[in-house]
C-alpha cells in the first residue's frame, strides 16, 4: 500500500490556476522530494493533502483513503509558514502540541527530554520561544514534527535557518526515520539536499508534474553521451569521441558519437601505453542542473 | 481527552495566569470593596456623630419635648430663645444649623435657614422636618399623626410576572447596574481575547500545523471555551468578593437591608449572558479571520462593540418608556437584547413574549454566526498579511 497517492490533483483560486495536474505516490521507507520552482504549486499541493484545502479534482489517499482525524495523528508536518507560541515557554508548548496528536501527557514529556538534548536545546526548555534564535525556533519545531512518532513526516524547508552542524543532524534524523520505515516528504529549493537525502523526486511547473521517478534513473537519462576524465595521456584523439574539452578544474569532458559506449572508450584508454587514468565517469548532470534546465525549458515553452 | 477540551484547557490556563488577568480579577472588586468601605465609613460616621443643630421659635407653638431626641441616630436639636445667642453658638460650632420659626409660620410655610460653610445634611434636614411636622400635628391622635408623617408609600404587583414594585425601590436597579457592568466588562473582556487568539494563530503562522490535529471547529471552539471559563472564573471572584463586601458593609448601609436576590432575573440573564457572549466571540472570530492583522482587528472591533452597549446610550428611553417600539426593538435585536432586558427589569416588566422571543432570536443568531464564524476562519487563516475580500467571505460560505 503506497502511504500518499496523489492522482490528477487541480486546484484553482479565482482566475489563478495553483495546481493543474499533479500525481505521485510515496511508499513506506523512502524520503520523497517535492520539488519545483517558486508558485509552482507545491504548497497547494501539500495543503490539500493536508485536507487544508479542498482539490477542485483529482485524488489524494493517504494510509490507503481519505484523510480523517485519527490518520491526520500518524502525520507530522512542518508547513512552509511555520511558528510557535511566542510568548509561551518551549517545553509546554510542545507538550501542548503533541498531546494534540494523540500522545499522553507523560510520555510526551519523557520523549520531550531525549529530543531536547539531542538537540542540544535542553538547557532552554523553561526558555520562552521567543527567547530562542531562529535556529533554535527551527529545531524545536522540527521536534515538534516529530515527537509523536509520525508514520509520514510533511516537511517543507527543513533546513532554513540551520547552521552546518544543525542541518548535519537534522539529515542524521530524518535518514533515521527513513530506515525506521517512515516515510518522508520533503519540500525544498536546496537541490544537494535533494540529491543527498531524496530516494524519488517529483518536480512541478506551473502547476504541474514535469519529472518524476528515482533520483538516478532521472539523472541517467539526462546524462547526455558524455563521459568525464581525470588522468594523464593524450586525449584529444580518441576514437568515437566527437569532441575533447579540458575543463576549469582540469577535468576532461568527452562527447562521445551517436552510439558509442562508454566502456569501449574505457577500454582504448586502458590499452593505451603512457596513459593514466585516474578517474573515469558518466558525466551525469546534477538536480540543480536538471531543475534550471526542465524549469527553463518549460518558460521557453510557454 | 479530546482535543476540544485539551484546546479549552490550554487556553484558559495561557489567559488566567497572564499578570494583566490576575490584576484586572483583583482590581476591579478591590475597588468596588473600597468604594462600599468608603460609604460605609462615611454612614458611621454620620450616625455616630451627628451633629446638634438648633432653632428660635417664633410662633409659640413648637414644643421641644415632642421631639423623641432619646432615639439612636437622630439629630440632636436645641432650643434657642434669643436669636443672637443662637448665632452665636453656630459661630461657635456648637450646632451646625439654625433654623428660625418666623411668626408668619405656619401661614407662610417659610423659614430662615443659617449655616457656616456647609449646609446640614440628609439626616439633619429629615430630623428637623419630622420635628416641625410633630409640632404641626400635636392636636391630631397619635396614630393620626404618625400616618400622616409617614405619608404614601405605594407598591405596585404585576400580576404576570408576580414582581411588587416600591415606591423607594431605587434598590431594584442595583442588579441591573451590576448586571450592566458584568457585561460591559465581559464583552470587552471577550473581544479582545478572542481577536486576539485569532491574530495570535495567524501571526505565529501556528494554523497549519494546528490544522493537522485538529479541525477548525474544535480549534476556535476550544479556544472560545476557554475564553469562557476564564471569564467565568473572573465573574465568580468578582461576585464572592462582591458577596462577601455586602455582608460586610449591610449593618452600615440602610439600603442595602432591602436588598433581596431576584433568581428569576439572575436565571433570565443567565440563560441570555451565554448566548451573547458566544454572539461576540464569532463575531470577533469572524473580523479576525477575514482582517489581516491584530491593529486593523482592533479597530473593527471598538465599533461592533458598540452593537452591543448601545443600550448605555438609550437608558433614559428605556428608563422613561421601557414599553416603546425603539425599546422593544433593542429587548428583540440580539446583540442589544441582554442589557435592554437587563435595565427594564429595574424599572417594570418585561413581557414573557419578548424575553421567549428575543432569546430565541439571539439563540439562533449565534448558532448562525458561529458557523458563518468557523467557514470565514477557515477560508482566511491562511492568508498571512491579506485581507479576505467579500467575494472570498460569499465563497466561503457556500463551500
Amino acid at each position: 500500500m503506497h502511504i500518499v497517492e496523489v492522482s490528477h490533483l487541480a486546484k484553482r483560486f479565482g482566475e489563478v490556476t495553483a495546481v493543474a495536474d499533479v500525481s505521485f505516490t510515496i511508499e513506506p521507507g523512502e524520503i520523497f522530494g517535492l520539488l519545483g520552482p517558486n508558485g509552482a504549486g507545491k504548497t497547494t499541493t501539500i495543503r490539500m493533502m493536508m485536507d487544508i484545502f479542498r482539490p477542485d479534482a483529482g485524488e489524494i489517499a493517504v494510509f490507503g483513503g481519505a484523510l480523517d482525524m485519527a490518520k491526520k495523528r500518524r502525520i507530522g508536518y512542518l508547513p512552509e509558514e511555520r511558528g510557535l507560541y511566542k510568548d509561551q515557554k518551549l517545553e509546554p508548548t510542545l507538550v501542548y502540541l503533541a498531546t494534540l496528536k494523540g500522545l499522553d501527557e507523560k510520555v510526551a514529556r519523557q520523549r520531550l527530554g531525549e529530543w531536547l538534548e539531542r538537540f542540544d536545546l535542553a538547557e532552554h526548555r523553561s526558555k520562552k520561544v521567543q527567547e530562542l534564535s531562529k535556529g533554535m525556533q527551527q529545531k524545536a519545531q522540527i521536534i515538534a514534527t516529530l515527537l509523536h512518532d509520525p508514520d509520514l513526516i510533511v516537511i517543507d524547508e527543513p533546513f532554513s535557518g540551520l547552521d552546518p552542524v544543525n542541518t548535519r543532524l537534522v539529515k542524521q534524523v530524518f535518514e533515521e526515520q527513513r530506515e525506521a520505515g517512515k516515510a518522508i516528504i520533503m519540500s525544498t529549493h536546496q537541490m544537494y539536499q535533494v540529491e543527498a537525502l531524496c530516494n524519488r523526486i517529483v518536480l512541478i511547473d506551473n502547476g504541474r508534474s514535469v519529472l518524476y521517478g528515482l533520483v538516478n534513473e532521472i539523472k541517467r537519462d539526462f546524462a547526455g553521451n558524455a563521459i568525464l576524465l581525470e588522468g594523464e595521456g593524450d586525449f584529444a584523439t580518441i576514437p568515437g569521441v566527437l569532441e575533447t574539452r579540458k575543463q576549469n578544474n582540469g577535468t576532461w569532458h568527452m562527447a562521445l558519437e551517436l552510439g558509442v559506449d562508454p566502456q569501449a572508450i574505457f577500454r582504448h584508454l586502458a590499452a593505451q601505453n603512457g596513459t593514466r587514468i585516474e578517474r573515469f565517469e558518466l558525466a551525469e548532470p546534477s538536480l540543480d542542473d536538471i531543475f534550471v534546465n526542465v524549469v527553463s525549458g518549460n518558460k521557453e515553452d510557454s | 481527552m479530546n482535543n476540544f477540551w485539551l484546546i479549552a484547557k490550554h487556553e484558559y490556563k495561557r489567559i488566567v495566569f497572564r499578570r494583566a488577568f490576575l490584576l484586572i480579577t483583583l482590581a476591579v472588586p478591590i475597588g468596588f470593596a473600597a468604594l462600599i468601605g468608603l460609604i460605609a465609613i462615611v454612614q458611621e460616621t454620620k450616625k455616630s456623630e451627628p451633629q446638634p443643630i438648633g432653632y428660635v421659635d417664633y410662633t409659640g407653638m413648637v414644643e421641644l419635648a415632642r421631639y423623641p431626641a432619646s432615639d439612636e441616630g437622630m439629630t440632636p436639636i436645641v432650643e434657642f430663645t434669643d436669636e443672637t445667642a443662637a448665632l452665636d453658638a453656630l459661630q461657635q460650632e456648637e450646632i451646625a444649623a439654625l433654623f428660625i420659626l418666623p411668626d408668619t409660620y405656619p401661614a407662610a410655610p417659610q423659614t430662615e435657614l443659617y449655616y457656616l460653610e456647609n449646609p446640614p445634611d440628609g439626616s439633619a434636614w429629615r430630623d428637623f422636618n419630622f420635628f416641625i411636622s410633630l409640632n404641626l400635628l400635636a392636636s391630631y391622635p397619635e396614630d393620626v399623626r404618625h400616618r400622616l408623617i409617614a405619608g404614601g408609600n405605594i407598591t405596585v404587583y404585576d400580576i404576570v410576572s408576580g414582581r411588587e414594585f416600591r415606591e423607594d425601590g431605587t434598590i431594584n436597579v442595583v442588579f441591573p447596574f451590576i448586571a450592566t457592568i458584568i457585561f460591559f466588562t465581559s464583552t470587552m473582556m471577550a473581544s479582545g481575547y478572542m481577536l486576539e487568539i485569532v491574530a495570535d494563530e495567524k501571526e505565529n503562522r501556528m494554523l497549519e500545523m494546528m490544522l493537522t490535529a485538529v479541525s477548525p471547529g474544535q480549534l476556535i471552539g476550544g479556544k472560545a471555551v476557554g475564553l469562557l471559563a476564564a471569564t467565568l472564573t473572573q465573574l465568580t471572584a468578582h461576585i464572592l468578593i462582591l458577596a462577601v463586601g455586602l455582608i460586610i458593609a449591610t449593618p452600615y448601609i440602610p439600603t442595602l437591608q432591602q436588598l433581596v436576590i431576584p433568581w428569576g432575573y439572575v436565571g433570565v440573564m443567565a440563560l441570555f449572558f451565554f448566548p451573547a457572549y458566544a454572539l461576540i466571540a464569532a463575531i470577533m472570530i469572524a473580523a479576525g479571520g477575514i482582517l489581516p492583522d491584530v491593529q486593523q482587528s482592533q479597530q473593527i472591533a471598538g465599533v461592533l462593540n458598540l452593537l452591543f452597549i448601545l443600550p448605555l446610550f438609550s437608558v433614559v428611553l428605556i428608563f422613561e418608556n421601557a414599553g416603546s417600539p425603539l425599546v422593544v426593538f433593542l429587548s428583540l435585536f440580539p446583540t442589544t437584547s441582554f442589557l435592554t432586558i437587563s435595565l427594564r427589569w429595574g424599572v417594570g416588566t418585561v413581557p414573557l413574549w419578548q424575553i421567549v422571543t428575543s432569546w430565541l432570536i439571539l439563540v439562533t443568531t449565534t448558532g448562525l454566526m458561529l458557523w458563518t464564524a468557523v467557514k470565514i476562519f477557515r477560508a482566511g487563516m491562511l492568508r498571512y498579511g491579506q485581507k479576505l475580500n467579500l467575494k472570498g467571505a460569499l465563497a466561503a460560505l457556500r463551500s
